[in-house]
């Protein structure tokens, strides 16, 4: 039973290779350039191991990534503990977040380039706007979300408005931010690889993108593949924090 | 530490309507007396308790904590909580410490060694390492009384701390809890709803009335301690109350 469920997610995985394999290499049904054999993704994917444009291109995109959540970061959690705080200064910033909010990140990118130019600050602006709201409405709802009894407690314990937030409201509100960072990330990687295909010379999506335009759908695969993967690797990261977060 | 109370209103205003939760409340507690605040609920003992505390404010009157005004919460006025509220991401011998380590920062050594103590007297010395949701409802509050006590808090306001324990173990609780007033001389203002933890606790319960709520009555109790449920006296006493309460029980 164990072992069964062990494998049962790879069972789907490689049936598709095997009829991907056979429609394509075997049996000749879609040409190469419409979709690429097996055999021609791994040669792909062999030439850019070997020359390192793989590794630097998918190293450039994590560092756009993190740029992009940590400046959001940076902004969004304070500004978040501070607005959680004051239903009157969360009154006077409602508005302006919430027309913000549903905004795709994408829509901002010929501002990006007009700002920024084509490059790395353009992309991580990107990706910035792609995540930062998530992670201040996350924010804020763990700041509202605090127990009023914990906070009454540790004032009737001694604590200052400044003990409450930081010894209180901070570690009870951990859980919601870390969950905001999650879905943040997954945002962030979104918007990294459409404004690496726009407004950007380099990483996983101006990978994906050239490669197209060079007739080389090997490469697609790849960088497809592996957006795939840090994805995952996110993912998993993110619960083994909510595993060790058990309040 | 004396508490007094003054002419003390309060009222709620809620969507429909406004709600008188206490009025014109008047009550002397001495130093290191321990007192009950016994009625029906929605007679105002919880509010009148939580501005004790300084976690609500009088529309009206004033409260004195040992000749001083209470403006807000503090930590001469120790509160323990009917729901749970230690703080979950803390194990317990850092939530009875969270107190002392704001007060008596740069002691941290000598806090956790007190603490140790402490817990120690209180049989939760296996526990210290533990986390709140590790522990039973009889334990946290043990160690919220603890947290509080620890924090050399001279007056304890306990509002219905034991309302969502067993009975066999509320007893033991309540035993517990004189054991402790006793040692430190402290001064417990305890609400409850439960006539016998009443009879059984307090020098004095202040009995309350509702609609709006007022002191109906204070009754001394004289017995001595630890108080045998089934002895004569005892059921005499808890029967007069029971006939006090049952004027508004209609």
């Amino acid at each position: 039973m164990d072992v069964k469920n062990k494998f049962l997610p790879f069972i789907l995985p490689i049936i598709i290779l095997i009829v991907w394999y056979l429609i394509t290499e075997q049996l000749h049904l879609i040409p190469y350039y419409v979709l690429p054999s097996p055999v021609d993704v791994l040669s792909a994917a062999y030439k850019i191991i070997i020359n390192g444009s793989l590794l630097k291109n998918t190293v450039d995109t994590l560092i756009k990534v993190f740029l992009g959540i940590g400046l959001a970061s940076l902004i969004a959690i304070p500004l978040g503990i501070v607005l959680g705080w004051s239903r009157t200064l969360e009154r006077f910033c409602s508005l302006i977040i919430s027309i913000l909010r549903p905004v795709p990140p994408i829509a901002w990118i010929p501002f990006a380039i007009l700002w920024f130019g084509i490059g790395l600050s353009s992309a991580v602006f990107v990706i910035f706007l792609g995540c930062v709201f998530t992670v201040l409405v996350y924010t804020i709802d763990g700041v509202r979300r605090t127990d009023k009894v914990l906070v009454e407690s540790a004032q009737t314990l001694g604590a200052s408005d400044w003990d409450v937030l930081t010894k209180v409201i901070w570690p009870s509100s951990i859980p919601y931010i870390v969950s905001g960072l999650k879905v943040g990330v997954s945002i962030g990687l979104m918007c990294t690889i459409s404004s690496e295909m726009i407004a950007s010379t380099s990483g996983l999506g101006y990978m994906i993108l050239t490669a197209s335009q060079l007739f080389d759908p090997g490469t697609t695969v790849i960088g497809i593949l592996v957006i795939g993967v840090i994805g995952i690797a996110f993912d998993f990261v993110f619960r083994r924090i909510q595993e060790r977060i058990f309040w | 530490m004396s508490i007094d109370v003054n002419n003390v209103s309060k009222s709620f205003i809620t969507k429909d309507k406004d709600f008188t939760a206490v009025k014109d409340i008047n009550l002397h507690v001495d130093d290191g007396e321990f007192i009950c605040l016994l009625g029906p609920s929605g007679c105002g003992k919880t509010t009148l308790l939580r501005m004790i505390g300084g976690l609500e404010t009088p529309d009206s009157g004033e409260i004195y904590a040992d000749g001083n005004l209470v403006e807000g919460p503090s930590k001469d006025r120790g509160f323990i909580f009917q729901q749970y509220s230690l703080f979950p991401w803390l194990n317990v011998l850092d939530n009875v410490t969270f107190g002392l380590n704001i007060t008596e920062n740069d002691k941290k050594e000598e806090n956790i060694q007190a603490a140790e103590r402490y817990l120690d007297r209180v049989g939760l010395s296996d526990f210290k390492y533990s986390y709140p949701h590790e522990l039973s409802g009889g334990m946290k509050q043990r160690v919220a009384i603890v947290r509080s006590l620890l924090n050399h808090t001279p007056i304890l306001l306990m509002d219905e701390p034991f309302s969502a324990v067993d009975m066999q173990n509320r007893h033991s609780l309540q035993e517990q809890l004189l054991g402790v007033w006793k040692r430190f001389e402290t001064t417990i203002v305890f609400v409850t709803h439960d006539v016998d933890e009443a009879v059984f606790l307090a020098d004095k319960i202040v009995i309350m009335d509702k609609n709006p709520g007022r002191i109906q009555q204070i009754v001394e109790v004289d017995l001595p301690r630890i108080r045998k449920r089934d002895s004569k006296e005892f059921l005499d006493l808890l029967e007069y109350v029971e006939s006090l309460l049952g004027v508004w029980e209609d």
